[in-house]
């Protein structure tokens, strides 16, 4: 059985560029991420790049997010989830759909069509304007593997991800291919192939607006975490440029800085927390001052950005333009906070010297093992509203074709219907969003709708593993090595970042679905 | 009759070979002596030394020999201990040492009493510390399982008046008035070592408040946390089954409203209830040795599939609110009736015509179609319970929220054995699970070359650390401290309201680019909320917090005034100065430092912290002109900034942080 070890992975990683490393001659651990990386990224461009990672925790519902929308997919989608308006369903009308049907520029074959969510306007209009894609069925894999494969004993030939079904395993493995516990994830290993365009800058090479996250942790690149509302000032610490009083005492002021950012201590949980302190010390000033002094938000033409109401708008404030929706509403969710903070970070870039920057942010509440119908709605609005907003920011800033958003969740559901809601499963549906995504299409294989019978490998239950849980056809390594090229990571760079790539490489099941490294979906 | 329940104790510790019992709660495979149900409930705590140690032999728990404090000889009614809330004499008995097990049995000084206090509740206050020192530690918790819950969460809302049915429209769909209750509950409540437990226990079996949308939801998670705190010196078995069957799980966790399978319309039963007890509440995912690591050299064992949980899901269908039994009253809205609230804390009612009864096969638990669903619910459980991953997966989590994150496989394997056989031949055993967590020398005795010891403090332990510490109090009895769990203004954190049912964080977090093995609060501490809790701190700790109509119940947001407040009087006190000279300052600034470490730290700041710490405070005393100098007779006002700027040092050091 394979184990995916985030220590095998780290060391790998570290050989390689030790290798790297010694052959320039190079000793200083600085001049790891500048030497070693550098050459081998070729990320010396003078362009900007960002990754904007949208996770939906909880297992978001594929079924209901991009819809089965042709007649015979969604009569079987119908049987499977009652007739929608029906007590106990949890489908969605053919009429409800129409507003967000998809209409790519290639037809899927047999006929297959799809629509968003209902509540999904923005992002099904940037899908049909040629600005956003979907990714089918894809989810964590080890090697291609079909329903035969997943039925056999045998785990040698057959490895399957650990801990399937399971949120928090399937959130790190998304994230890192590892398990809970895992140190590096994908994201991180990018952004270390990163750092050395950064140079100096590095600590902002991968920011977190929501919590802790192993997606942005590589073997160099540290997370940095900041707030939807920025980073926060801790007063009572003096750091460059300013003294602290706490209750009027400046020696306890200054007192305090040593307590909480010193590291000299033994103990590695001291050392570790004040780490966390003295960089968020030492950073604060720098990204406060960064988004604070960008000024009014201009679009390419160098104009001022004004909202619907007339006002000004300030990437500091950003009350306009991007926090309306298409109805001229402000908009108030959660996600879209991060995000906005993630467009004033970009807005910020040269201020912070970063070329490349990858980014998570995330939304709760995608657990709908009850009441699908009567939640779901609200938060796929927020999904949509947000990144739509977002797309919207980066293109008044000029940068679309640089930032690419794009979905990732812990796990897609079952197709079958647990009296009002969905189990967890595997595979799912996925949105890329940007200017450099070549929208309009769907990328990878519609599968089959319906339960499926979980011990048949006949062709129509061949991708469910039972209850329409969704085997993949596409692996997130694949997902995640399409960006990274579009990036800038070199193809003999991308198995330290996705170990299992080399098992996708063109790779075909018995049953004709194919692997490719790249998918195609980036320019 | 104390001497007789001690008599058959050593009779039967003599017989180590006395076979299992059939009970539920028995042990599977007891290597160790059997006690009386009688005797065992009085001596759980000390009975669980003998199979700690693995050995069993030698002395016996009255002995005393290893325990050179000992004044808890049960058969001398003049050194009986008495319960202070009960004002009844408790029987202790003095579990013997064994290899790894009780070999530091009392504190030798304030500071280790101190450190003790901090890993078994919140505080180490003046009069807790000599209490630990008056005898062994042993004794101390014996003391705190006698000691009664004094009022539960339920009582607290109903005697705030928050039940009251006329007024129902404001607090049906309240969930604030939970947190009031909670914060009460931890600030207040005399039996602070259960309260702690409860915590803890709250964060193993999660139910949030971030996503409780019923009627009640207040009271239906202070029932929730009262079950914790009923059962936190209870049977791990019992309760179990409790919050199995409590309303605020069956919602949590989709129990309520499970139905059986309906081929026709495809559906299926949920099957969250059925993951999650696997999963997070029982075995966890891979098959585990009994110090916690995964068997396996090559590869690991997962503990079930895919197939077993849909299986299991069976089991957890045909149960709903019980609203029948408890009824509704009118008037409160005008076009419906609402439900008595009493339903929030009884358990969910069965309907057999909605339980699947085909057959279950889920590991181990096989149960035949047709079978009634209570009794398929109880050899669920009892499947579950006695599978041998609960004892290592349960202690190692509770080893982490207590001690430290990283325990050695031989801690983790002493508090599994406590739980799989207190030495009575009972598995499940809360009391002894704590008391093997506590007692062991792994606790007990530092060992400063484990550069990885201890666990960051969660900030909701800080805040109630702190507010304990100082008599925090509610002027008007409201307690409206809101969740705490904003991250960039709060403490990141906050009782009752984790994200998910994944708590906080994850018991495998591994914090990157550290060093360290695991350290699960480290999920929580980023740039962010380091930032954020000593900034909440700074705000509320001189002058305490400000809260909307203190003296009326409601939870509307209006101007706020002064209600919560902390009490600085032994702190300022402590300057007593009356000279502003040089020496004045130093010994006043020592005092106070050496005091806040104390109590507040368990005297762990390092030397170089202390005389910063000291330094600082000295310093601020002098500073400015000679009339402006901190002495006895500054106006208070100067003095508490003085004390406050103190207590503030030092809970932003690391020092304080890391629990060690």
């Amino acid at each position: 059985m394979y184990l995916l070890r985030p220590d095998l992975h780290t060391r790998r990683a570290f050989l390689q560029r030790s290798a790297q490393l010694a052959a320039t001659g190079v000793a200083l651990p600085t001049a790891l991420n500048l030497a070693a990386m550098g050459e081998a990224a070729a990320q010396q461009a003078t362009d900007y790049k960002a990754l904007v990672c949208v996770f939906l925790y909880g297992g978001n519902d594929y079924a209901n997010t991009v819809v089965t929308y042709d007649d015979p997919s969604h009569a079987l989608y119908t049987t499977a989830r009652g007739v929608a308006g029906t007590a106990g369903s949890i489908s969605i009308s053919k009429a409800d759909l129409a507003p967000t049907a998809l209409t790519p520029t290639t037809a899927l074959a047999g006929g297959r069509q799809f629509a968003l969510h209902p509540s999904m306007t923005g992002l099904a209009n940037l899908f049909n304007t040629g600005k956003a894609a979907v990714q089918l069925n894809v989810g964590p894999l080890i090697k291609p593997v079909d329903k035969a494969g997943y039925l056999s004993s045998n785990r040698q030939t057959f490895p399957l991800p650990p801990k399937l079904f399971s949120h928090n395993d399937q959130q790190s493995i998304w994230q890192s291919s590892s398990g809970e516990g895992s140190t590096v994830g994908w994201g991180g290993n990018i952004g270390d192939l990163a750092l050395s365009t950064n140079g100096g800058a590095s600590l902002f090479t991968c920011i977190s607006i929501t919590g802790n996250a192993v997606f942005l942790s590589g073997d160099t690149a540290q997370s940095y975490q900041v707030g939807s509302g920025g980073p926060v000032r801790i007063y009572n610490v003096p750091t460059t440029g300013r003294l602290a009083y706490p209750y009027g005492f400046k020696d306890v002021g200054d007192a305090m800085g040593v307590l909480t950012t010193s590291t000299a201590m033994p103990n590695l949980l001291e050392k570790a927390y004040n780490s966390v302190t003295k960089r968020a010390v030492d950073s604060e000033v720098a990204i406060s001052d960064a988004i604070l002094s960008t000024g009014p938000l201009k679009d390419t033409n160098g104009n001022v950005i004004k909202d619907l109401a007339g006002n000004i708008t300030y990437p500091g404030a950003f009350n306009g333009f991007v926090s309306l929706d298409d109805k001229g509403k402000a908009l108030n969710n959660s996600l879209n906070d991060q995000l906005r903070m993630v467009a004033r970070l970009i807005e910020a870039r040269d201020k912070l010297s970063v070329k490349r920057q990858v980014f998570m942010v995330s939304l709760g509440g995608f657990d709908l093992h009850d009441n699908l119908i009567a939640n779901q709605p609200k938060l796929m609005q927020y999904v949509s509203d947000a990144m739509t907003a977002f797309y919207k920011s980066t293109d008044a800033m000029g940068v679309a074709d640089k930032v690419t958003a794009f979905t990732a969740s812990d796990f897609g559901r079952t197709m079958a219907n647990n009296g009002d809601g969905s189990d967890h499963g595997w595979g799912s549906h996925h949105l890329m969003v940007g200017g450099a995504v070549k929208g309009k299409s769907f990328y990878g294989y519609a599968p089959p709708v319906g339960n499926g019978d979980s011990k048949s490998t006949a062709e129509v239950d061949q991708w469910s593993v039972g209850q329409g849980r969704l085997l993949p056809t596409t692996s997130v390594d694949q997902y995640a090595a399409t960006m990274a090229k579009w990036f800038g990571v070199p193809d003999d760079q991308m198995t330290s970042i996705l170990p299992n790539l080399g098992n996708f490489n063109g790779q075909t099941t018995p049953s004709a679905i194919v692997y490719p490294a790249n998918l195609g979906f980036m320019l | 009759m104390h001497t007789e329940e001690l008599t058959q104790v050593e009779s039967t510790v003599a017989t180590t070979d006395t076979p299992a019992t059939t009970s539920a709660l028995s042990a599977d495979t007891p290597e160790n002596a059997q006690f009386s149900p009688a005797a065992l409930s009085l001596l759980a705590a000390a009975l669980l030394a003998a199979c700690g140690g693995g050995g069993g032999g030698g002395a016996t728990g009255t002995a005393g020999g290893n325990n050179p404090g000992n004044t808890g000889n049960p058969a001398d009614p003049d050194a009986m201990p008495i319960d202070p809330v009960t004002g009844m004499p408790v029987v202790v008995v003095q579990p013997p040492a064994a290899p790894g097990f009780n070999n530091a049995p009392k504190a030798n000084n304030d500071a280790e009493a101190a450190r003790f206090l901090q890993q078994a509740q919140f505080t180490s206050k003046t009069n807790e510390i000599a209490s630990v020192r008056a005898d062994t530690y042993a004794t101390w918790l014996q003391l705190q399982f006698a000691k009664p819950i004094a009022q539960t969460g339920w009582d607290w809302l109903e005697a705030r008046g928050y039940g009251n049915e006329a007024i129902a429209k404001d607090y049906v769909y309240n969930s604030t008035i939970a947190d009031y209750m909670v914060w009460n509950q931890l600030f207040t409540a005399p039996d602070s070592m259960r309260k702690r437990i409860a915590l803890a226990l709250s964060e193993f079996f999660v139910v949030s408040l971030q996503s409780m949308e019923i009627d009640w939801r207040g009271y239906t998670i202070t029932a929730y946390w009262d079950i914790l705190n009923k059962f936190a010196f209870g049977n791990y078995r019992e309760l179990l089954e409790e919050i199995t069957l409590c309303p605020a799980m069956g919602y949590y966790l989709n129990t309520k409203g499970n139905q059986k399978e309906d081929v026709a319309r495809g559906r299926q039963p949920d099957e969250n209830y059925a993951r999650e007890v696997m999963q997070l509440f029982t075995i966890g995912l891979y098959q585990l040795n009994l110090d916690g690591t995964p068997k396996g050299t090559t590869k690991e064992f997962e503990t079930y599939d895919a197939d077993d949980v849909s299986q299991l899901a069976r089991v957890f269908t045909g149960y709903d609110f019980d609203r029948a039994t408890y009824g509704n009253f009118a008037g409160v809205f005008p076009n419906y009736s609402i439900f008595k609230r009493e339903y929030a804390r009884q358990r969910m009612s069965f309907d057999a015509t909605k339980h699947s009864t085909l057959a279950v096969s889920c590991i181990d638990i096989n149960i035949a179609a047709g079978v009634a669903g209570p009794v398929a619910l109880k050899t669920a459980l009892d499947g579950l319970f006695k599978n041998p991953n609960v004892g290592p997966f349960f202690a190692k989590q509770m080893i982490q929220r207590l001690v430290t994150s990283s325990p050695s496989g031989a801690y983790v394997a002493r508090v599994a054995s406590a739980f799989n056989n207190d030495g009575a031949g009972v598995r499940g055993n809360l009391k002894a699970v704590w008391a093997a967590i506590l007692l062991d020398d792994e606790a007990r005795i530092p060992n400063p070359a484990n550069t990885s010891f201890g666990k960051v403090r969660e900030p909701m332990v800080r805040f109630v650390q702190w507010g304990r510490t100082f008599n925090l109090k509610s002027l008007q009895n409201s307690w409206k401290i809101y969740d705490q769990s904003s991250t960039s203004y709060g403490l990141g954190q906050s009782p009752l309201h984790s994200p998910s049912v994944f708590n906080f964080f994850r018991p495998g977090y591994v914090p990157p680019g550290t060093g360290l093995a695991v350290a699960p609060e480290f999920q929580i501490v980023n740039e962010t909320t380091v930032g954020g809790y000593i900034n909440f701190m700074t705000d509320i700790m001189r002058n305490g917090m400000k809260v909307p109509q203190p003296d009326k119940i409601d939870t509307n947001y209006v101007t706020p005034v002064l209600d919560i407040v902390p009490d600085y009087s032994t702190e300022l006190a402590l300057i007593n100065n009356t000279v502003s000279s040089d020496a004045e300052a130093t010994r006043v600034s020592g005092a106070l430092a050496d005091r806040l470490n104390l109590v507040l730290c368990a005297g762990q700041l390092s030397a170089d912290s202390l005389a910063v710490v000291k330094n600082a405070l000295k310093l601020a005393m002098l500073q400015g002109q000679a009339a402006s100098r901190i002495t006895a007779a500054s106006l208070e006002k100067i003095k508490l900034d003085l004390v406050v700027a103190g207590v503030l040092l030092i809970m932003a050091s690391s020092d304080y942080l890391v629990q060690k």
